[in-house]
């Protein structure tokens, strides 16, 4: 018989999902403040503060134009490459401004890697993709190793450890987006950047590149940048919503209107903006 | 292929089963509740309704975010329209407990005469069977066995209409008749469990099949 203790005893604490949520400042990759993009003296992305965490995937939506694009590409500073291009305000990495005229680009961008919206293999074999970036910066210790475990964490290696010496040009849209994804991984970045890497994909090919990525965040931090709102929904631990606004100066630029837990943004947004948006009546 | 998103699904199943697990738990506490007519027992009982709720919140906003994040269709929308459904009626499950448990409370320490005491084991363990049955076969997607809660519920309509026939016996003085409104009163909760399993089987059925039907027809059949 049961005694009237048993039910204090039983106490069941129900399972919390973290959902990527509740990080610290220890956590902080990337700490953005009051950040303006301006392409040949026009303010492009206006204003924006946020912070980027290890070990997540932190999405960008919004309507075309409104800076998202701009806005990743500060992370690795490409934007340097764009002529009349030029960036005010601060992106710390892990407490070092990237704009400062100290910072080596080139070390930059390989610990920040990114990868594109259309697949960009060279027009080289499967193997010397990967191993390309590791022989430009010495890392030719166990290259054989280097590269299959790049493939390997890109979900590709299965499918292509049979032909490595294969021209890259071979594989499926879906297959050189991975190859990309593992290009990228083969020099050890600590982050990725992802600006709209399933947008030429198939609905298939997209899903296995959206579960490589919810699996490479516990080794990467992901930054991505999508059209695809349900995307951002699927697999984004945080995600940041931008829109375009008419400036004090009269012109059009991005802003950064909300960003948050993915969960909350997608179900109970704080922005007006941001709840026509993702119900899809603005935007 | 979605494998956050089938871990998720998974998840929320497998939280739903535990708060069944505690709505199980909560019952057999209501029934040695009754039998010993413990009102410290029956205290216990209220409040461990509140883990029942926290599981119920849990799986309430879980699904929430799963339809905002996942978009699920098919045979993933039944299963997450189904636990929805599910959810709520095992809390309500848990409140029958707490209503039962208030009512033996209230009549302390004169309790409930022996001869009703008796009559609501064998009517609690039906509801437990039923808890089971109804959560099991959701569990296999076995509609038949889910149909089968029908026949088992009809058996606690017919204990419920036998605690009314005791109590209507029992005449006796105004305390008995006090007594004997608050046993067909928890008797109805202990029914109401019933009820609620069988809507379970219904939700079982509606994720195999794809369809909605009420097992039994309440509002034009012959049974209570």
């Amino acid at each position: 018989m049961t005694t009237m203790t048993d039910l204090e005893r039983q106490t069941t604490p129900v399972p919390v999902q973290e959902e990527g949520d509740a990080p610290d400042d220890s956590d902080v990759v990337f700490d953005v403040r009051d950040l303006d993009v301006s392409y040949a003296g026009k303010v492009a992305l206006r204003g924006v503060t946020m912070k980027v965490f290890r070990n997540r995937v932190t999405a960008f939506i919004g309507p075309s134009g409104c800076g998202k694009s701009t806005f990743i590409r500060c992370f690795n500073r490409m934007n340097d490459l764009i002529v009349g291009a030029s960036v005010d305000g601060h992106v710390y990495y892990h407490d070092e401004d990237l704009y400062d005229p100290k910072i080596d680009e080139v070390e930059v961008r390989r610990r920040i890697g990114m990868v594109f919206q259309k697949p960009n293999p060279f027009p080289k074999s499967i193997y010397d993709n990967i191993a390309f970036g590791p022989r430009v910066l010495g890392l030719t210790d166990a290259l054989d190793e280097r590269v299959e475990k790049a493939l390997r964490d890109a979900a590709l290696w299965d499918e292509v450890s049979d032909r490595l010496g294969a021209n890259a040009f071979g594989l499926s849209g879906g297959q050189q987006q991975r190859l990309c994804i593992a290009r990228c991984l083969a020099i050890d970045p600590e982050v990725i950047l992802l600006d709209e890497p399933c947008s030429a994909l198939d609905p298939i090919s997209t899903s296995a590149i959206e579960d490589l990525i919810v699996e490479l965040k516990k080794q990467y931090t992901i930054v991505i940048v999508t059209h695809n709102m349900q995307q951002a929904a699927r697999i984004a631990d945080r995600t940041a919503f931008f829109s375009v606004e008419t400036g004090p100066d009269g012109y059009r630029s991005g802003v950064l209107v909300e960003y948050d837990k993915t969960s909350t943004i997608f179900t109970t947004p704080a922005d007006p903006r941001t709840e026509g948006y993702v119900t899809g009546r603005f935007g | 292929m979605r494998t956050e998103f089938q871990t998720e699904l998974d998840r929320l199943e497998s939280l739903l089963q535990g708060e069944a697990d505690l709505v199980a738990r909560a019952l057999r506490e209501t029934l040695d509740a009754i039998k010993t007519q413990d009102a410290g027992l029956a205290g216990h009982v209220i409040a461990f309704d509140d883990q029942v709720d926290a599981h119920f919140l849990a799986v309430d906003s879980g699904i929430e975010t799963l339809l905002a994040r996942q978009a699920p269709v098919a045979t993933d929308l039944r299963l997450v329209l189904s636990m929805l459904h599910i959810n709520l009626h095992l809390e309500r499950m848990a409140d029958q407990c707490v209503n039962i448990a208030k009512m033996l409370r209230n009549i302390q320490p004169a309790g409930l005469p022996d001869e009703l005491i008796e009559e609501f084991e064998p009517m609690g363990v039906r509801a437990e069977q039923m808890i089971r049955v109804a959560m099991d076969s959701f569990s296999a997607r076995d509609v038949e066995r889910a149909e089968s809660l029908v026949d088992l519920d009809n058996l606690i309509d017919d204990r419920n209409r036998l605690m009314a026939k005791r109590i209507i016996e029992l005449g006796g003085d105004e305390q008995q008749r006090e007594a004997g409104l608050m046993a067909i009163l928890m008797s109805r909760c202990i029914e109401r469990i019933g009820d609620n399993a069988v809507d379970i089987g219904e939700q079982t059925a509606f994720l195999v099949t794809g369809s909605f039907r009420e097992f039994q027809d309440a509002s034009h059949g012959a049974g209570a």
